[in-house]
């Protein structure tokens, strides 16, 4: 099997169509799953049982199913109960959750990580709760935290294929549709690698530098 | 005509409070006059942090009343019934306290004034060059006009606690508590915080109760010493009368040891 530079150059614009849309589906994703993360781990913390026993069942519930059993459950099951959403919507909102319940436990052991006595002096200092959270437990708490979110980060960009399962037109499934229309594999599927582990190659030192600059007072 | 009446700040009432089996306060009653500087003295575990913890309301009581200022701490009155207090009547009532704590806990990830300014802005709306205006001014006092932009990293446990001081100042509280706040330090720089406590002590007429094992310091500084043992207060009085003529047996051991430790009182 001979490498073909030619066909390369001819299917690159359509699998760098699929990036972008892997990516944007990582981004929106990161974003859905840091922020329902802190939801999960701040409900969690609740003084009130049932709300943070409630939350403790749907983190696991989540965290113990399938996120392809997941996707499929958004895209070709809610539709019976009149909730249609997009593929990528769904995708997004699938990976997201999912991986909500795994960020949900790095912010809660961030959280803990934050001494007691920043809680005091937030008191003692006459904060309210929420002004307490905004702007001295959680600016403390994050900037540590980072490494851990960005292995989430890149490791949600890997599992993106999964959503071709559920028709979004992603980097995977344009792979895969070239292949399969020209019969050759070898460079649509070894250019779909290398393209994932550029952008993780990028990724990676890019979300550290990011941890750096969060912690100047260190 | 009669001397006016006035009444205490702080009023204790029969306070209990226990960790589990433990009781670390005992029927607890002492008042504090406005403006008193009070010293709160006693071997290890008797209750003094517990106690300056409480009127910060960082503890809850088991039972008994606080008073500060005429209201009830951990109660408020509704329909003419004493009720237990909501989150927003002990947040109006902390507005009046302040404390100054022995490991500092200065917020790391803000800079010195940002430290100063961050509470009046949020919890009174001060406007940020007002509020930093007055954090200046509080830092001048303190001495640490010249660290405003820098981390609480950067900075000395002595550097460290009176920017504490200005934290807390800055909320113009009615009262300041002031837990151990020399016991983490380096000896040599005791006297920076002491000199700023004395000068808080002479200029304003803050209501101020501090904890402390610098007994020689708590002779001069305080109106009044009450002396704690296993969550009772065994004897007040001046310092004048607790440190050189104890009543109590407890008492006159206690400083027997603090002298035999090599302080001087
Ligand atoms: N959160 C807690 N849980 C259980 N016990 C506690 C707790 N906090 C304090 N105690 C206990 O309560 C007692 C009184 O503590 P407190 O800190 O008020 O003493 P103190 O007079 O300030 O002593 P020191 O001079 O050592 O600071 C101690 O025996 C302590 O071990
Ligand atoms: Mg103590």
């Amino acid at each position: 099997m001979e490498w073909d530079w030619a066909f390369v150059r001819e299917i690159m614009p359509t699998l760098l169509d699929g990036l972008k849309i892997t990516v944007l589906a990582t981004v929106l994703g990161s974003v859905l799953a840091a922020v329902v993360g802190l939801a999960f781990a701040l409900l969690r913390r609740s003084p009130n049982r049932l709300v943070s026993r409630t939350t403790a069942f749907l983190v696991e519930f989540i965290r113990g199913t399938p996120l392809l059993v997941q996707l499929y459950f958004l895209f070709y099951v809610l539709p019976g109960a009149g909730i249609l959403l997009s593929p990528l919507t769904a995708g997004v909102i699938g990976l997201g959750v999912h991986y909500a319940t795994y960020m949900a436990e790095v912010f809660r052991a961030g959280i803990d990580n934050t001494p007691r006595g920043q809680w005091e002096a937030a008191k003692a200092c006459n904060l309210t709760a929420v002004q307490t959270w905004q702007h001295i437990i959680l600016p403390q708490a994050i900037p540590p935290m980072i490494p851990a979110l960005a292995n989430y980060f890149v490791a949600m960009f890997k599992e993106t294929p999964l959503l071709s399962a559920i028709t979004v037109v992603e980097l995977m499934s344009q792979a895969r549709s070239i292949a399969n229309f020209n019969y050759r594999y070898l460079e649509p599927m070894t250019l779909v690698g290398v393209l994932f582990l550029a952008i993780s190659l990028i990724a990676v030192p890019a979300l550290h530098l990011l941890e750096r600059r969060f912690r100047r007072y260190r | 005509m009669t001397e006016p009446i006035i009444d205490p700040i702080i009023n204790v009432d029969h306070v209990t409070k226990s960790y589990g089996s433990f009781t670390v306060l005992k029927d607890l009653c002492f008042s504090v006059m406005p403006g008193e500087k009070l010293a709160l003295i006693g071997p290890s575990g008797s209750g003094k942090t517990t106690i300056l913890r409480t009127l910060m309301t960082l503890e809850r009581i088991d039972s008994g009343f606080v008073r500060v200022d005429g209201d009830y701490l951990f109660h408020m009155e509704r329909n003419g019934r004493v009720v237990p207090a909501d989150e927003a009547h002990l947040h109006r009532m902390r507005a009046k306290i302040g404390m100054v704590f022995q490991l500092f806990n200065l917020f790391p990830h803000k800079t010195v004034l940002e430290n100063v300014t961050l509470a009046p802005m949020l919890t009174k709306g001060v406007r940020a060059a007002e509020a930093q205006r007055r954090a200046m001014e509080l830092l001048e006092m303190v001495g640490m006009a010249g660290k405003a932009n820098s981390m609480p990293a950067a900075l000395s446990g002595g550097q460290k606690q009176r920017v504490a001081i200005a934290r807390a100042l800055a909320l113009q509280p009615r009262i300041m508590l002031f837990d151990e706040v020399t016991s983490a330090l380096d000896p040599e720089l005791v006297e920076e915080v002491l000199n700023v406590m004395r000068m808080l002590g002479t200029q304003t007429d803050m209501t101020m109760l501090l904890v402390t094992h610098e007994m020689s310091f708590a002779h001069d500084f305080a109106d009044r010493v009450l002396f704690f043992d296993r969550g009772r207060i065994v004897e007040e009085g001046p310092p004048g009368e607790i440190f050189t003529n104890p009543r109590h047996e407890r008492t006159q051991t206690f400083l027997k040891k603090i002298i035999a430790a090599g302080q001087r009182i």
